[in-house]
């Protein structure tokens, strides 16, 4: 089992965790360079976390674990106005990326009003390339209930914020209702709004959990973070994409930065030990976002083994 | 405490968490933008079954225009006056006012916060921002921002000393404005 942890610390010799998280068989999912310090978001065997602790307390460094490290979520408004941004839609997915997970802002096109709110197909789909969908609504219940239409369709599990109380009943399309935010015109400081955004960060941990509980019935061919090393290894031009996380992990595939036309053939080529190509137990599709690579992981039941 | 001598919100419906952030939000965005202390009442009424959103107050005393010699010290100097500047804010539109009034030959700045005209006219009544205009456009993006963003139909009734502004999804009908005018009335003699 491995477990995702997100390490804190020193620049000077923080290649010596990245080689022993290697060593042990783990992944290194991101590593974000902030002048002198480095986190590392990572994936290790549960049962070898000790060693990694007592090498991280060596080096002076910070090891947490990362409940939503390996997954991406989108944290959708309304739009991109101003009423809606900055302060709610960058605490929550400020929030979201300090726990792990790589966050994606999506702002509607038309999702305000009661009447007018919509959502097309390229949105819907968008939104549904990622693990879980944050949808952050206002302060009044009957605009919160009438913007159901927004995240009907929506296929991944969808965490609805807003302000007022309402039963879980009366939103029978959201996996999870989580209140007291709204709108806000200040950034959260306060420890009850601090409170506020711990409580989503748990409904998106539900909601991963229950996707994961889902994969679990019927196992993914291979892993994603290990389809992630061997992408890295022999695609090496993705390195030298722009993004700052040029491979994005999901929970069932991954999401390749570079141009599908140019780069397709390349990432199903990808071999594994097992004498198997990614081609023949993924799907490689053009992704909605730009024109990255999409990859899904078939589970076992379409391609017959487990490895 | 209210900055504001009177600051009523209602709300139609079940909506009482809505009423109290609304009056957080309208505060918080007000501040921002440094419009509260210009305004002495405010009368907000909300209904989100219509849906409609309304917003009446009353203004404090007009705001002066700036002149050059709030921006600044006017002295006489040999062969003109010299202004030396404190607000830097406004120095464009002191430039302006200075070039349109002398003419840019005679307007010379040797360091950055020295202006020095040659004329032997003062120029520390001439006006250089219309502050009061400037806070009508701040009030305006001010309640735009308040308003919920689909609420998109907007009626915005400025006079020296009020303002009425409402905003709604459908259109605003003569009805719908009587209507609402007819709200803030009764909230204004309550």
């Amino acid at each position: 089992m491995l477990e995702p942890v997100m390490f804190t610390g020193g620049l000077y010799k923080h290649d010596l965790v990245i080689e022993l998280v290697e060593d042990l068989g783990g992944y290194v999912l991101q590593k974000n360079v902030t002048q002198s310090e480095v986190i590392l978001l990572i994936l290790i065997p549960s049962e070898d976390k000790p060693v990694l602790e007592s090498k991280i307390k060596e080096l002076r460094g910070e090891l947490v674990r990362a409940p939503l490290a390996g997954t991406e979520v989108a944290v959708v408004t309304p739009t991109l106005a101003i009423h809606h941004l900055p302060h709610t839609a960058c605490d929550i997915a400020e929030y979201l990326r300090r726990h792990g997970s790589k966050t994606n802002m999506i702002g509607l096109a038309r999702g305000v009003g009661q009447e007018i709110a919509q959502i097309n197909e390229y949105e819907t789909s968008l939104i549904n390339e990622h693990d879980a969908a944050v949808f952050i609504f206002g302060n009044f219940k009957e605009c919160i209930r009438r913007k159901e239409g927004l995240y009907r369709n929506i296929s991944v599990p969808v965490v609805v914020t807003g302000g007022p109380e309402i039963p879980k009943a009366e939103m029978p399309y959201a996996f999870e209702y989580v209140s007291s935010i709204g709108r806000v015109a200040h950034r959260a400081r306060k420890a009850t709004e601090i409170g506020m955004l711990d409580r989503i960060v748990e409904a998106v941990g539900r909601a991963l959990d229950k996707t994961r509980a889902e994969m679990a019935k019927d196992p993914l061919t291979t892993s994603a973070p290990r389809v992630m090393d061997a992408v890295r290894e022999q695609v090496p031009d993705v390195e030298f994409s722009y993004s700052p996380l040029p491979i994005a992990l999901n929970l069932n595939g991954l999401r390749v930065k570079l141009p599908y036309d140019s780069y397709k053939d390349a990432v199903m080529a990808v071999a594994f030990d097992e004498g198997v190509k990614l081609g023949e137990i993924a799907t490689v599709r053009p992704s909605r976002m730009k024109d990255y690579i999409i990859v899904r992981i078939l589970p076992a039941s379409e391609t017959g083994f487990v490895f | 405490m209210d900055p504001m001598e009177v600051f009523k919100i209602e709300v139609a419906g079940q909506e009482d968490f809505g009423k109290k952030k609304y009056r957080e939000l309208i505060m918080d965005i007000l501040q921002d933008l440094g419009l509260i202390r210009s305004i002495g009442r405010l009368y907000v009424y909300i209904d989100v079954m219509e849906p409609i959103f309304a917003v009446f107050g009353l203004l404090r005393s007009g705001i002066p225009p700036l002149t050059v010699k709030d921006v600044g010290d006017v002295m006489k100097v040999e062969g003109g006056y010299q202004i030396k500047i404190n607000d830097e804010e406004h120095m464009a539109d002191l430039l302006r006012v200075l070039w349109d009034r002398y003419g840019r030959e005679r307007v010379e700045q040797p360091v950055r916060d020295v202006v020095i005209i040659a004329s032997d006219t003062d120029p520390a009544g001439l006006m250089v921002a219309d502050l009061e205009a400037e806070f009508l456009q701040d009030l305006t993006d001010g309640l735009v921002r308040v308003a919920p963003e689909g609420f998109r139909n907007r009626r915005n009734e400025m006079t020296k000393d009020s303002f009425l502004f409402i905003a709604a999804e459908e259109t605003l009908t003569p009805e719908l404005i009587a209507k609402t005018k007819e709200k803030i009335r009764e909230m204004e003699n309550a």
